[in-house]
C-alpha cells in the first residue's frame, strides 16, 4: 500500500512539474533561450493568485495570475533577451542575465508579499482516505485534469496551427521561416507568452498544496532544466514526460531508502541521463 | 566611510543624549552599538525581522527608563543565515563600527562569528539558535535562549502525560536534529514510550506528502518536527494534507507567525521558554504590552529573546557605568559572571560559567492562531 | 578599519582564485561549470581535516585541497567529454546537488550539516600566520600559471577546442586528455581556495558550498570577463564589495537591507549582460567565446 500511495503522490508532483518543465522546454526549444528565470515567472503566478485569493476572489486571481506570467515572460524576451541576443550574446550570458532578474524578483516578493511561507487554504488539498491507508485529495484530480487538457490543446495548437507549426518550425531554421514571411520575433513572443502561461496553473495548484515562499522559484527552475534535459531538448512530449517521471521517482524512492535522499534521485536520474544517454528520452542525437 | 556620515551619526547621538546626558562626560555622547547579524534576506528573512523587532523595543524602554547614559543604537548587518557572509559581518561590526555588543542568531552563522568575537574579545548573543553544539564556543559567546535538548527532556514528561507515547520524528539532519534525535532515542524508552520511526528530510526539501506516507506507515501517536523557518510550516501542511491527525509536536522554532498563523497548525504542541505576559513579572507584562502596542501583533518567542538580549546589554552597561568602568567585553563578561541572575522578560533568567542561560520551560498549544500556553 | 578592509581582501583573493580557475576552464576551454563550489568545498574539506588531525600548516592544507578536488574533478570530466552547452551546464548543476546531500550526510568527513569547528589557525615554521598573504601568494601563482598555459601549446589546444571541437580533433588534438587536464587544474585551483577559506574561517560547513556559491563564482567571471586574465579578479571585487558598499548606506530601513543589496546585485548581473555582455573587461572588437 506504501507503493500505491507514494506513486499517487508523485504523480500528483509530477503534473505540476510537467507543466512547468513544458512551458520551459517550449521557450528553450523555439528559441533556445535557456530561460533562467521560468522560476521567477513560477513565483510571480503564484503570489498574485494568492493576493486574489486573500481577497477572496479565486476566478479572477487565476486569470491574472496568467497574465502576470505572460506579461513576466513577455517582458524579459522583449527587455533582456533581444537585447543580449542582438549582441551575439553567449547562452551564458543570457544565463546570467537571466540569474540577476530571478534574484531581484525573489527580492522584491520578499519585500512586497512578506518573507516565509504562504499558502492558499483550501479543503481541496486536504487528502481523505479511499483505499485503505491509501490517502487521496481532491486536487489530485484537478492536477491531472489540468496536465492533461493543457498538453492535449497545446498539442494540438502545435500540429495543427499556422503559427504552431511555425513555432515548432522557429528551433530548426529561422532563416527559412523569414522566406516564409512569418516573423521570427512574433514566434519568439508566442513560445514566450505560452511558455509562460503554462507556468501560471501548477503555481496555482502548488500554492495550494506544498505552499509558496519567495524563493520557490529556484527549485522549479531546476526541476524544470532537468526535466527538458531528460526529456530531450526540443521535445515537449520528453519534458512533460520527464517531468512526470522526477515527480514519481523523488516520491516512489522513498520505498527504498531513507528519505532525506530523495531529493537527490531526481538529480541522480539527470545526471546518469547526460552520461549515458545525453539525447534524453525523445531527444535527436545530439552532437558532442 | 564618509566625512559627513560620522558628522551626522555624532550629531544624532548628542541630540538623542541630550535630554539625559551627564555633565561629567561629555565625550560619552556616542551611541553604543549594538550590531545585529541576521538574515535581512533570503529565504529565512522572516527570522531577521522578528529578531530585530524584540531588540528595537528594548532599546525604546531603555532610553524611556533613562537606564543608561548613553543611547543605544542597532547596526544591521545581513547574514543571509551564511557563515562567510557572518563573519564579513562580524569583522565590519567589531573593526569600522566598534560594535559594543554584537546580536546573532543561526547555528552556522554563531559558530562561524564565535572565534571572531573570541579574538576581538567583543560579546556575541545568540537568542535565536538552539543547537546544543552552541555551549561552549567562546567566553565570550553567550546564548540567552534555553538550548534545546532541555526544551526536548522537560517535554518528554508531558507527551507521557498525554498517552502520546509512539513518537515519530521529522527532522533536519543537523547537530540541532541530531541531539533531538539522541535524546528521544534515549529519554523515551525511560519514560514509558517509543521512538517509532526517524525521518531526515534535507534542509531544501519542499514536498513532504511521500515524507507523510512513511510517517503515517510507522503508526505515531504523535509526530515530533525538528526543523526551522517557513519549512515547519511546508511540514506540517504536508502532514495534515497527507492523512495524519495525530498530534504535531515540536520546539520553540515553531514560534513564528508563518507557523501560528495557519488554520492546518491548529493544535500544533510545543515547548518554549516561560513566558507569563499576563500574570508574570512587570517586565514581562511590559514588553507584552508594548510590543502589541508597536507591531500591532502578539509577541513571539524570538521577539523576547532578542529583548533580553538587549536589556541584559543595558543591565551589564548599567552596574559598569556606575562603576565608572569602561563597557567592553571583558567587563562585560566579569560583570555577567558576578551577578548571574537577571530580570528579563519571562522572569527570573541565570547564567553559568559558559554564558548559558537556564529558564523555566513551558508547553504551548496552537489555538485559534494564538500561542496558548497550557502546562 | 585596517582589520575588516584585510578580512574583506582575504574573502576577495579567495573569491579571485576561484573565478580564475573557473575562467581558465569556461574562457579558454569553453567548458560552463556551475559546479565549482563543489571543489571549493572538497579543498575546504580536505585543508581542514588535515589543520584538524595532522598540523595546522597551509601549505600542507593547500596541498591536500588541491589533490582532493583535483581528482575527484574527473567526476565532472565524464560529463564534460560526453557532452557541451546546456547539456553539460545542467549536468554540473546536477553534481552540484547531489554534492549538497553528500556533504550533508558525510558527517565524519564534513560534519555534516554542522560543519567543523575550531579548525586552528595557521602556522607556517612554528609562527602564526594570516591567511591574506598565503591567498594574495596562491593568487598570484595561478594568475602566472594561468597566463603561461594560455600561451603555451596546452592553451592553443584549449582554444582550438573551444572555438571548433571536431575541427581540433580532427587535427589530431588529444581532446580527452586536454579537456581532463583543463577540468583538474581548475578544480585543484579551486581546491586549493577552500583549503584557505577553511583555514581563514575557522568553521566551515555545506552551506558556504551550495550551487548560489557556485553561480555567484560564475557570475563574477562572466561580469569581469570571460577568457580574460584579469576579468575574474574585476567580477570577484565587484560583486564581493557591493554588498559591503551598501552596507555603509545609512538611509535604508534594517529589516529591508538584505533585499536592497540583494536587488542591486541582482540588477546589475543583468544590466551588464544587457549593455556589456563581453564583461567590463573583456573586448568587443575581438572574438568572444560562445557556447
Amino acid at each position: 500500500m506504501l507503493f500505491l500511495q507514494l506513486l499517487l503522490q508523485g504523480l500528483q508532483t509530477g503534473a505540476l512539474y510537467a507543466l512547468t518543465a513544458a512551458g520551459f522546454a517550449l521557450i528553450f526549444g523555439a528559441t533556445r533561450i535557456f530561460h533562467f528565470a521560468h522560476g521567477a515567472t513560477f513565483a510571480i503566478a503564484g503570489y498574485v493568485f494568492l493576493y486574489f485569493w486573500n481577497a477572496g476572489q479565486p476566478w479572477p486571481g487565476a486569470l491574472a495570475a496568467i497574465a502576470a506570467a505572460v506579461v513576466f515572460g513577455l517582458g524579459m524576451e522583449r527587455f533582456v533577451y533581444r537585447p543580449i541576443q542582438r549582441h551575439e550574446g553567449s547562452f551564458f550570458t543570457v544565463f546570467v542575465a537571466a540569474f540577476g532578474v530571478a534574484v531581484v524578483v525573489q527580492n522584491l516578493i520578499g519585500m512586497i508579499a512578506g518573507r516565509g511561507f504562504a499558502s492558499v487554504d483550501t479543503p481541496l488539498s486536504m487528502a481523505n482516505e479511499v483505499l485503505p491507508d491509501v490517502f487521496l485529495a481532491p486536487i489530485f484530480w484537478i492536477a491531472i485534469a489540468v496536465a492533461i487538457v493543457l498538453f492535449v490543446a497545446l498539442s494540438a495548437f502545435l500540429t495543427r496551427t499556422h503559427a504552431g507549426v511555425g513555432l515548432r518550425a522557429l528551433a530548426q531554421n529561422p532563416d527559412l521561416l523569414r522566406a516564409y514571411g512569418l516573423s521570427s520575433n512574433r514566434l519568439s513572443m508566442l513560445a514566450f507568452a505560452l511558455g509562460s502561461a503554462m507556468a501560471a496553473p501548477a503555481a496555482i495548484l502548488t500554492a495550494m498544496t506544498t505552499g509558496l515562499n519567495e524563493a520557490v522559484g529556484h527549485h522549479v527552475m531546476l526541476i524544470s532544466m532537468a526535466a527538458t534535459i531528460v526529456g530531450g531538448v526540443g521535445s515537449l512530449r520528453g519534458a512533460a514526460l520527464a517531468g512526470l517521471m522526477l515527480g514519481v521517482a523523488e516520491s516512489v524512492a522513498l520505498q527504498f531508502v531513507d528519505t532525506q535522499w530523495a531529493e537527490g534521485v531526481s538529480f541522480l536520474v539527470l545526471f546518469a541521463f547526460i552520461i549515458f544517454r545525453p539525447s534524453g528520452i525523445f531527444g535527436v542525437a545530439q552532437t558532442r | 566611510m564618509s566625512g559627513p556620515q560620522i558628522a551626522r551619526r555624532a550629531l544624532l547621538g548628542t541630540a538623542l543624549a541630550a535630554p539625559f546626558a551627564h555633565p561629567s562626560l561629555a565625550q560619552a555622547t556616542d551611541p553604543y552599538v549594538i550590531g545585529t547579524l541576521f538574515p535581512m534576506s533570503g529565504p529565512n528573512a522572516e527570522y531577521g525581522t522578528l529578531f530585530t523587532n524584540g531588540a528595537a523595543l528594548a532599546i525604546e524602554h531603555a532610553r524611556a527608563d533613562n537606564m543608561l547614559r548613553r543611547p543605544m543604537r542597532i547596526q544591521a548587518e545581513d547574514t543571509q543565515a551564511l557563515p562567510q557572509q557572518g563573519v564579513i559581518g562580524m569583522t565590519k561590526l567589531v573593526n569600522v563600527d566598534k560594535a559594543h555588543y554584537v546580536l546573532v542568531g543561526f547555528t552556522a552563522v554563531s559558530k562561524a562569528v564565535a572565534p571572531v568575537a573570541d579574538r576581538a574579545k567583543t560579546i556575541a548573543v545568540n537568542g535565536g539558535a538552539v543547537g546544543p553544539d552552541l555551549s561552549g564556543l567562546s567566553p565570550y559567546f553567550w546564548n540567552v535562549i534555553p538550548l534545546a535538548h532541555l526544551e526536548t527532556q522537560a517535554f518528554i514528561p508531558f507527551l507521557m502525560g498525554r498517552n502520546l507515547k509512539r513518537i515519530a520524528l521529522v527532522y533536519v539532519d543537523d547537530p540541532l536534529g541530531d541531539a533531538i534525535l539522541g535524546l528521544l532515542r534515549t529519554e523515551l524508552p525511560k519514560a514509558g514510550g517509543e521512538l517509532v520511526g526517524s525521518f531526515s528530510v534535507p534542509r531544501t526539501a519542499q514536498q513532504f506528502g511521500p515524507v507523510a506516507a512513511r510517517v503515517r506507515q510507522s503508526r505515531p501517536d504523535a509526530v515530533y518536527i525538528a526543523s526551522f523557518g517557513a519549512q515547519q510550516a511546508q511540514i506540517i501542511k504536508g502532514m495534515r494534507d497527507n492523512g495524519i491527525r495525530v498530534p504535531l509536536v515540536g520546539y520553540s522554532a515553531l514560534s513564528i507567525p508563518t507557523v501560528t498563523a495557519m488554520p492546518e497548525a491548529e493544535g500544533v504542541i510545543f515547548t518554549s521558554q516561560k513566558f507569563d505576559y499576563t500574570g508574570g513579572s512587570e517586565v514581562t507584562r511590559r514588553f507584552a504590552t508594548d510590543f502589541k502596542a508597536k507591531y500591532g501583533s502578539d509577541p513571539g518567542t524570538y521577539n523576547a529573546n532578542y529583548y533580553n538580549a538587549v536589556r541584559l546589554f543595558a543591565l551589564l552597561a548599567k552596574e559598569l557605568e556606575a562603576e565608572g568602568a569602561e563597557v567592553n567585553g571583558e567587563n562585560l563578561r566579569r560583570t555577567l559572571l558576578r551577578v548571574r541572575e537577571f530580570d528579563l522578560v519571562g522572569g527570573k533568567a541565570t547564567f553559568d560559567d559558559k554564558g548559558d542561560m537556564s529558564a523555566e520551560i513551558q508547553v504551548n498549544e496552537i489555538r485559534g492562531g494564538r500561542v496558548v500556553p497550557i502546562a | 578599519m585596517i582589520a575588516y578592509a584585510a578580512n574583506l581582501a582575504t574573502i576577495v583573493a579567495i573569491f579571485a582564485i576561484l573565478a580564475a580557475t573557473l575562467n581558465f576552464i569556461v574562457g579558454y576551454a569553453g567548458i560552463f561549470s556551475v559546479a565549482h563550489a563543489v571543489f571549493f568545498g572538497l579543498g575546504a574539506y580536505a585543508g581542514a581535516q588535515v589543520a584538524l588531525l595532522l598540523i595546522p600548516d597551509p601549505l600542507l592544507a593547500c596541498l591536500a585541497g588541491a589533490v582532493v578536488a583535483g581528482g575527484l574533478s574527473l567526476c565532472l570530466a565524464l560529463p564534460a567529454l560526453r557532452v557541451r552547452g546546456e547539456y553539460f551546464v545542467a549536468a554540473s548543476m546536477g553534481l552540484q546537488m547531489m554534492a549538497v546531500t553528500l556533504f550533508s550526510e558525510a558527517k565524519p568527513l564534513t560534519g555534516g550539516i554542522g560543519g567543523l569547528v575550531n579548525i586552528p589557525r595557521p602556522t607556517l615554521f612554528g609562527v602564526e600566520v594570516s591567511v591574506l598573504p598565503l591567498a594574495l601568494v596562491a593568487l598570484a601563482l595561478i594568475l602566472l600559471a594561468t597566463a603561461l598555459l594560455q600561451r603555451g601549446a596546452f592553451g592553443r589546444t584549449l582554444q582550438a577546442l573551444r572555438d571548433a571541437e571536431s575541427a581540433a580533433e580532427a587535427l589530431g588534438k588529444n581532446v580527452a586528455a586536454a579537456k581532463t587536464l583543463a577540468m583538474a587544474f581548475a578544480c585543484a585551483g579551486a581546491g586549493i581556495g577552500g583549503a584557505l577559506f577553511a583555514l581563514h574561517l575557522s568553521f566551515v560547513n555545506v552551506e558556504s558550498f551550495t550551487m548560489d556559491q557556485s553561480v555567484l563564482v560564475m557570475a563574477m567571471v562572466i561580469i569581469g570577463g570571460t577568457g580574460t586574465l584579469w576579468g575574474p579578479l574585476v567580477g570577484a571585487i565587484i560583486l564581493l564589495s557591493l554588498p559591503s558598499g551598501l552596507a555603509f548606506i545609512p538611509f535604508i530601513p534594517p529589516t529591508e537591507v538584505g533585499a536592497v543589496q540583494q536587488i542591486v546585485y541582482g540588477l546589475a548581473m543583468t544590466l551588464l549582460m544587457i549593455f556589456r555582455p563581453a564583461g567590463l573587461v573583456g573586448d568587443l572588437s575581438k572574438g568572444r567565446a560562445t557556447a
